[in-house]
């Protein structure tokens, strides 16, 4: 069942990666802010992999579970976005 | 709640895929309906996640509570085997005890004719001591002579022996009145 849900998690935010893009495809402004979300989003995983030690330290979770969270968030991104766009 | 967590999964994957690889983006209504299916899949696999983290915490909830129904059905058990085996224990000793009681009884009873042999050696001797100084004394009172009377008394004919030398000792202490 923990599994299932976190499954289930993965799916939203695959579903959330392409309906960002689906609102960046509305308008010339709306991709400009999503493009700058997503840059933004890009600094702060990058920072929250060099930083994982005290990161983990202040969420207070172990860094096996912080890198799992920080792989999964790139990977729905991924999978989202990329079902969005070649469909 | 497992089939409609099944439900809103399968929902949540077929709003995501179908309207996005069936419609065309470049529709306008088409569009406008990729994005609320976006949006209902997007709710129904965020529904679909809570439930899911609700009877996943509900089982372990469930699981600790079997395991401590396991573990107090094992004590109890433990606990009753102890207690039987501690009974057992007692109904044995209780039944050992006399025969303990007997054994330890019949031992004193054997320490006692061990040590009475020595007892009534010592006894006996000394009534032979005084009856022998009795007699000497009574022999002597008559008259006889000291050979005679230590061949009387003692068994033992005048001479150079040992055992002559002995009885001569004893003789004389008795004589002094030593004894």
């Amino acid at each position: 069942m923990r599994a299932m849900y976190l499954a289930n998690y993965f799916v939203a935010g695959c579903i959330a990666s392409s309906l960002l893009g689906w609102i960046a495809s509305l308008h010339p402004m709306a991709f400009r802010a999503i493009a700058f979300l997503l840059v933004a989003l890009g600094i702060v995983w990058t920072a929250a992999w060099l930083l994982d030690y005290s990161l983990s330290q202040f969420l207070k979770i172990s860094i096996q579970q912080l890198q799992a969270v920080l792989v999964s968030v790139i990977a729905f991104l991924i999978i989202g976005l990329g079902v969005f766009l070649c469909s | 709640m497992l089939l409609k967590l099944i439900v809103l999964s399968s929902a949540s994957l077929t709003l995501w895929l179908v309207p996005l690889v069936g419609l065309d983006k470049k529709v306008g209504w088409h569009k406008g309906i990729q994005g609320a299916s976006l949006c209902a899949a997007l709710a129904c696999a965020v529904s679909a996640g809570n439930i899911a983290r609700q009877l996943a915490d509900e089982s372990e909830i469930q699981e600790l509570k079997t395991r401590a129904i396991k573990a107090d059905v094992e004590d109890e058990i433990a606990t009753e085997v102890y207690v039987s085996q501690a009974q057992r224990q007692q109904e044995a000793e209780a039944i050992l005890n006399p025969v303990e009681r007997l054994e330890r009884a019949l031992a004193l009873s054997c320490e006692d004719e061990d040590s009475t042999p020595n007892v009534q050696n010592e006894i006996q001797a000394e009534d032979a001591e005084e009856r022998r100084a009795e007699r000497v004394l009574e022999l002597k009172a008559k008259g006889w002579g000291k050979a005679k009377i230590i061949l009387e008394v003692w068994g033992v004919s005048k001479g150079g022996s040992q055992k002559y030398k002995d009885a001569e000792t004893l003789y004389e202490r008795l004589i002094r009145g030593e004894t």
